[in-house]
């Protein structure tokens, strides 16, 4: 162990994890920016707006949308209990929370797959709305796949939350619901937000569970990535190309906002 | 009146027992205690935001132990202040009178109010994460007040001040005290806080009371080895005789060592010194040798991080403290000869 704290050695250190971290960019960046070389840029405007192509965009818009602000619903009070109270069989119920972000997204639309194909789920279909093959299919298999980290998410953000201000705001008059609502929500509101992004982002990449449950019909259930897999299926890669940018442009615009209020959730 | 009748409570592994307390109307209670002794747990019992295990917790004879913390009409001010960070100073104010549903009129009437006891009016727009340790613990306070509330109580409210900005504000505290005659129950880890600030006081250890009474009562007749221990045993001297030596001050002997004290009215019969207040040095201390005396040291006692050397002096023994540092510089071993010089200002006439 002589000298593993001497000057040299921490200069290979240095260089060893700085090494790591360029490898890593260049190749993230490399393999984005490898994209624009099989574009043909004349025709990417025309692809972009192809009436294919903005069906995807408004599908997966809308989709994606629906599907956070259904989990948000149920995160966010899920979130609270599991970070503010004590019950037992605690561990278990988080670790079956961990089991959707852990698990093969495909594995859970088979899943979901499977219990359409049940009487309790034939009866859903029958008679609430159908969800194999047609757009609430998307909605589900986005909310199956992003409720589980919204709740991780939120989890983390009450979590940091100090109980001296629930404490106050209950000696100043307020009931433990007023409290939440007055109180811990407006104290969580920057991690809202930043979850409410995270899992929205990950809603419109979804495939794998999308695809199961939705399947990959052209203008019907076509969202963004299943628009990349069917064009590429038919050999189309400039029309998968422009798609891939537009999931490139909505995932920047993510984590320029995200940024924006994580950073303000540190300075505060 | 405040009576809290037997009560003990679980917070995880903690336990505070059989916890048995009367604080008069008005009065100013310190609890103090060591870090982890239940100071927090027993102001969380009375604000209603720990369940008790058993007992119960009157005011004005009115059993509150059933009463949810939002009815109770107790101000708490905790550690940190916890000011909301969403809400301006007047907002953090206003935020328990919200509920009452009161005229804007009288909102702003009562932060004027406030505002003015507190000298605060200057930060009202002021966003809380942009004020100084001492203006937030004025602006918890002035949200605590706010509703009006029957007992306040804080919660090592100088815990994160420097020393100077503490001891304004403990004026400042001893000031509202006065001004608004509110039950006040203040716990703190600091016994020169405890002894500046209380009426009485509570001694807490390992969530049980060891001893309650005036600071002097503590301080001067410790009820067991732990009170004495924390505390640091005060030198108690019991005096032969005194004279009126002239100029506003007199000599008492004891044990055959003359001590000049400012003038008293009454006989004097002990004197009380804590061990903090006798200052130990191998050199001869320059200046008056008025209440300097030599003396041998007979023990050296480890203690946390202070030794604490027993020196006879005359015929009586007398206790002094020093940081375990100094201890070292100074070489000082059982047998030696050192200066003592006795704090005059602290000196306690009985």
């Amino acid at each position: 162990m002589k000298g593993f704290f001497s000057l040299p050695g921490e200069r290979l250190f240095h260089v060893a994890t700085l090494s790591a971290l360029g490898f890593l960019l260049l190749f993230f960046v490399g393999i984005i920016s490898s994209l624009a070389t099989y574009t043909d840029w004349r025709q990417f405007f025309s692809i972009l707006f192809s009436k294919e192509i903005l069906f995807a965009i408004r599908l997966t818009l809308f989709t994606s949308t629906m599907a956070t602000i259904i989990s948000m619903v149920f995160a966010v009070p899920a979130a609270y209990a599991i970070s503010k109270t004590n019950f037992r069989g605690k561990n278990i119920v988080d670790t079956i929370l961990d089991l959707p972000i852990v698990i093969s997204p495909i594995a859970l639309g088979a899943a979901l797959f499977v219990f359409f194909n049940t009487s309790l789920g034939r009866a859903l279909e029958g008679n609430l709305m159908r969800f194999v093959f047609e757009v609430p299919g998307i909605v589900l298999a986005q909310f199956t796949i992003i409720s589980a980290l919204a709740v991780r998410l939120l989890k983390a953000t009450f979590d940091s939350i100090n109980p001296r201000y629930e404490r106050v705001g209950r000696t100043l008059g307020y009931t433990k619901i007023k409290v939440f609502f007055k109180v811990t929500l407006p104290l969580a509101r920057n991690g809202l937000i930043a979850a409410s992004i995270l899992t929205w982002a990950r809603a419109v990449g979804e495939f794998g569970a999308t695809v199961t449950v939705a399947g990959a019909m052209k203008m019907k259930t076509e969202t963004l990535p299943i628009a990349i897999f069917l064009n590429l299926a038919q050999a189309e890669v400039e029309r998968a190309i422009a798609v891939v940018f537009v999931l490139v442009a909505i995932a920047v615009i993510a984590l320029v906002i995200l940024r924006r209020f994580t950073s303000r959730r540190q300075t505060s | 009146m405040i009576s809290i009748r037997n009560i003990s409570a679980n917070a995880g592994s903690f336990i505070l027992k059989d916890i048995n307390l009367e604080i008069k109307d008005g009065e100013y209670f310190v609890v103090v205690g060591p870090t982890g002794s239940g100071k927090t747990i027993l102001l969380e019992c009375l604000a209603g935001l720990q369940r008790l295990r058993g007992g119960e917790i009157l005011i004005s004879g009115k059993n509150i132990t059933p009463v949810p913390p939002e009815r109770r009409e107790l101000g708490y001010v905790p550690q940190d202040y916890a000011l909301f960070p969403f809400l301006d100073v007047r907002e953090n104010i206003i935020f328990g009178l919200q509920p009452k549903k009161i005229s804007k009129q009288e909102l702003e009437k009562k932060v004027s109010s406030l505002a003015n006891l507190l000298s605060i009016h200057h930060l009202l727009d002021r966003n809380v994460r942009t004020l100084s340790g001492g203006e937030k613990q004025r602006v918890a306070i002035a949200r605590a007040l706010a509703i009006s509330p029957k007992v306040l109580l804080l919660d090592e409210p100088m815990g994160s001040l420097d020393v100077r900005t503490a001891k304004y504000l403990r004026l400042e505290l001893k000031r509202y005290h006065e001004e608004l005659g509110i039950t006040t129950i203040h716990v703190t880890h600091n016994l020169i806080e405890a002894e500046e600030m209380a009426e009485r006081m509570a001694i807490l250890h390992m969530g049980q009371i060891e001893q309650v009474g005036t600071p002097d009562e503590v301080f001067f007749y410790p009820k067991s080895p732990f009170v004495a221990d924390f505390i640091g045993t005060p030198n108690i001297l019991d005096c032969d005789y005194y004279n009126d030596i002239g100029h506003g001050l007199i000599e008492a002997v004891c044990g055959g060592v003359p001590i000049i004290l400012p003038h008293h009215d009454g006989p004097v019969r002990k004197l009380t010194l804590l061990p903090r207040d006798v200052y130990v040095t191998t050199r001869t201390p320059p200046g008056p040798g008025i209440n300097r005396f030599r003396g041998t040291v007979m023990e050296i006692t480890p203690f946390s991080s202070l030794i604490k050397l027993t020196i006879k002096v005359g015929e009586i023994n007398l206790l002094a403290e020093l940081p375990q540092d100094i201890f070292e510089e100074m070489d000082i071993r059982t047998g030696h000869e050192v200066h003592l010089i006795l704090k005059l200002r602290s000196l306690r006439v009985y």
